[in-house]
């Protein structure tokens, strides 16, 4: 049962990873492959919390998540002042770099890894119930980025996304609707770090690198990029797939590299051979077209 | 402690030590002037370089000058389908950056996994030993590898700048640098130029993966915080320009060696991540020396060309 | 009259390349401005730089007496100042009208706490968005393609569509780069009485045109632009009659 619970605890917190990380690359165009670093913010945050300063679980959560967008806020504003690129390069850097200072500190456990989170086990009546509120909250951020995309914010976000240049001589600021698409799908990232570590009450550095970006970047392409219901299949389907490997009992020196093999081997084919992803329609990969591209005026 | 002596090594460390440093930052600023590509598959090459060095020395036993000669001849055979197969295809199709770039990305994380799978993640050395028998020159200790590494990288980096400067291969490079489209309008064939920039870069990377590994430990992750120096590096020289990418890998080297008089050792790693924050946050567009302090001869790409030819 | 867009001493220069050589210029409110020039004369660049696209080295722009000098592009449109876009920037995935509904001057759809917190209130807003928006197509005789991807239409719609999503952005000053360049037939007349239109209606209209005939009919006068600087001002007939102009113009 417990190994049941598991698989869907990480199934849901994977759904809510994989979406809100579509929301910023594939809706929002912000190129960051640092998703992960958030999801590290929210689950450290909360754990330190419940921890050292004995905040009750479900104040601890919804505070990692703040953590967690406050500081993508301070990643993206910066960087996006001055070109979308160096968002990726800003991100990428934030991300090791955190990683690193966690590694060097005792009290986020160093690299041996954070342990003793106080856990619901303790307080409640077993697992089930975490476990139903965290799917409940996976289904609603789902449901809560469809509403976004459907409305008059996901109209914009689609016109920020085709012209950035064209939009803001309308009137929009495009650069506030970037931070707050990068701050949003980033909050949603810690919210599911706190949820994942007080169920699994141990967290350390490794947990969250540029294998795990990998993993989330394999989800949302192979599930099909600007798309709702795509990177939820492809949290699923490949939250099991490995599942199905970890039966044939392989040395976790083999498991790891093999599952890594196995996400990005499957990146690449679903980037060559169908890049619209499993759901999902739009030449998503596309550039804009030469033409559009020519009297850009860089400032 | 902050005696002359002890800042003349660290100086002298630096100096050495920077010798991949710059070899890793030139391949990078290379493909990125060139093809215009934010190649974090160089880490892919590095990672291969370096194993298939380690293989031939290490476990076969065979002599060092066979495992350069394996480092650049991996590194080449990564560049070539990387190139025909990979970003070819990608031009032909027109895709977007963020895609070419997440190519780059997964390219070198699939490169770290397989090197985990046969190699494991233990940290590994081209030679059986990190040891060089060490001289006292003047107060400073110089080790044996020092000198020769230094002189590859000279050797290098003067042979690229002669390359690009005196071939018409090279000078094709140049042009295409400067302006794709008009290059191809006087007949310059971009594709194999792109080509060749791969195979330079990825011979650079070799080399400078096959120094690094006889001096330090590498495992399957290493190539890419390697990699992120560079990128630091390059943004911070001025996107574009070689010579400063060249110069700011060696001041770079030289902040992060004589960090120990400042900060404890295990935070010297971090400091890399905060020569990247700070390249991005304060010298996005490089920093700019005053016009005869310039190294390189190539003009940075002005802001922002006027659309509109002028006739008049 | 009312002020309208003034422009005081504007200077920019890229390297050694002056595109802006301390340019007064003043638009008033109600008048269509014909910018004239060759290739390169820096007509592009002052709309660049007017509109907040590119930061002047110095001079000042204000809109009806309002001070726009140091804004950012956006603030700058949501103080009325519009300009349509040589090679059209249309967003690319929406549909017609919804190119035309990111517009208005103001869309709380932009602000995702509005929209988190007054969705009720950002509906309302919507509605009333999509009926000006309707209005505006069929002014512009776009309201059979409304639903159809703006990549699917031709041309001559396309260029339509530029102008009428500055329309939405409800104007007091607009910017039309090269509006006709490519454009014949229905799309012309039309794109020639709503300009006509807009200027009676009070606002100050400032056309970058190759097209002569246009120029001529349409402009109340021109303003001849050489080398970043304005050379002439006054009608487009003397403009044109003006020999040491055409050689300017048509170079030697």
């Amino acid at each position: 049962m417990e190994y049941v619970y598991a698989l869907i605890m990480l199934m849901a917190l994977y759904v809510i990873l994989a979406t809100s990380f579509d929301f910023v690359i594939g809706y929002g165009g912000l190129i960051s492959i640092a998703h992960p670093v958030f999801y590290a913010i929210g689950a450290y945050t909360s754990a330190l919390l419940a921890l050292d300063f004995g905040l009750p679980i479900p104040l601890a959560i919804p505070a990692g998540a703040v953590v967690a967008l406050l500081a993508s806020v301070a990643v993206a504003l910066p960087s996006l002042r001055i070109s979308g690129d160096y968002l990726l390069i800003a991100s990428i850097g934030f991300q090791l770099g955190l990683l690193e200072a966690i590694k060097n500190m005792a009290w986020t456990g160093g690299s041996g890894g954070l342990t003793n989170i106080p856990g619901v086990s303790a307080q409640s009546g077993g697992h089930g119930p975490y476990v139903v509120v965290t799917v409940l909250l996976a289904i609603g951020t789902v449901l809560l980025l469809r509403w976004i995309t459907g409305s008059s914010y996901g109209r914009a976000i689609s016109a920020l996304r085709d012209d950035d240049m064209a939009f803001s001589a309308l009137g929009r600021n495009g650069m506030m609707m970037k931070v707050g698409i990068f701050a949003l799908g980033s909050g949603l990232a810690g919210l599911a770090g706190g949820l994942y570590a007080h169920y699994f009450r141990f967290l350390a550095p490794g947990q969250f690198g540029i294998m795990q970006s990998a993993a989330l970047l394999t989800m949302v392409v192979v599930g099909g990029m600007r798309s709702i219901w795509g990177p939820v299949l492809g949290a699923v389907v490949l939250e099991a797939l490995p599942q199905a490997i970890t039966f044939l009992n392989l040395p976790p020196s083999l498991l790891g590299p093999l599952q890594g093999i196995l996400f990005t081997g499957l990146v690449l084919v679903f980037m060559f051979a169908r890049p619209q992803g499993l759901i999902g329609g739009g030449d998503v990969w596309r550039g804009r077209a030469v033409r559009e591209v020519r009297d850009v005026a860089r400032p | 402690m902050f005696s002359p002596l002890i800042l003349l090594q660290i100086l002298w460390t630096s100096l050495a030590t920077s010798s991949y440093l710059v070899l890793f930052t030139v391949a990078f600023a290379l493909v990125l002037k060139v093809n215009r590509i934010f190649n974090f598959a160089q880490a892919a090459t590095m990672t291969v370089a370096f194993y298939a060095a380690y293989t031939l020395v290490s476990r076969l036993g065979l002599p060092g000058w066979a495992g350069l000669l394996a480092a650049l001849a991996a590194a080449v055979v990564l560049a070539l389908p990387l190139e025909l197969l990979g970003f070819r295809a990608l031009r032909r199709r027109r895709a977007s950056s963020i895609f070419v770039f997440i190519f780059t990305l997964i390219i070198s994380e699939l490169v770290a996994y397989i090197a985990m799978l046969v190699y494991g993640t233990w940290p590994a050395t081209v030679f059986p030993s990190l040891f060089w028998p060490v001289r006292i020159v003047a107060g400073v200790a110089i080790s044996e590898w020092d000198v020769p590494a230094l002189g590859a990288t000279v050797v290098a980096v003067s042979a690229l700048f002669l390359f690009l400067r005196r071939t018409r291969i090279g000078q094709s490079m140049v042009a295409v640098a400067d302006n794709p489209d008009l290059a191809e309008f006087y007949g310059i064939a971009k594709d194999r130029v792109y080509l060749v920039s791969m195979i330079v870069a990825s011979l650079i990377a070799g080399l400078a993966m096959f120094l690094y590994g006889t001096r330090a430990q590498v495992e399957p992750t290493t190539a890419l915080n390697l990699l992120l120096f560079a990128i630091a590096a390059t943004i911070i020289g001025g996107i574009g320009n070689l010579g400063g990418a060249i110069l700011t890998a060696v001041v770079l080297s030289l902040c992060e060696n004589s960090s120990i008089l400042f900060i404890p050792s295990a935070w010297q790693g971090f400091l890399l991540y905060a020569f990247l924050f700070v390249a991005i946050v304060f010298f996005p567009r490089g920093v700019r020396l005053p016009r005869r302090l310039r190294l390189s001869r190539s003009v940075p790409t002005p802001a922002f060309a006027p659309e509109e030819p002028r006739e008049a | 009259m009312s002020p309208g867009l003034e422009v005081r001493m504007l200077c920019k220069r890229f390297g050694g390349i002056v595109v802006a050589d301390s340019i007064n210029l003043q638009i008033p409110a109600g008048r269509v401005v014909g910018l004239i020039g060759p290739n390169g004369a820096g007509k592009t660049s002052f709309f660049n730089l007017v509109s907040g696209i590119v930061r002047p080295d110095a001079g000042s722009v204000t809109l009806g007496g309002v001070d726009l000098t140091g804004l950012k592009t956006h603030q700058r449109a949501r103080r009325g100042l519009s300009r349509t876009w040589q090679n059209l920037r249309l967003f690319s995935s929406l549909t017609v009208l919804d190119n035309l509904l990111v517009a208005p001057r103001l869309y709380l759809g932009e602000s995702l706490t509005a929209l988190l917190f007054g969705a009720g209130r950002v509906r309302r807003a919507e509605r009333a968005d999509r009926e000006r928006a309707t209005a505006i197509l069929e002014r512009t005789g776009l309201a059979d393609i409304a639903h159809m991807s703006v990549g699917s239409v031709t041309f001559g719609q396309q260029k339509l569509i530029g102008v009428a999503r500055a329309l939405m952005n409800d104007p007091c000053c607009l910017l039309l780069d090269e509006p006709m360049a490519g454009v014949e037939g229905q799309a012309y007349q039309t794109i020639q009485r709503v300009v006509r239109d807009l200027a009676e209606s009070g606002i100050a209209v400032c056309v970058v045109e190759h097209n002569v005939a246009f120029i001529r009919d349409l402009c109340d006068e021109g303003v001849f632009m050489f080398a970043g600087r304005v050379l002439a001002r006054g009608s487009v007939a003397e403009l044109i009659a003006d020999p040491r102009l055409t050689e300017l113009y048509f170079g030697t």
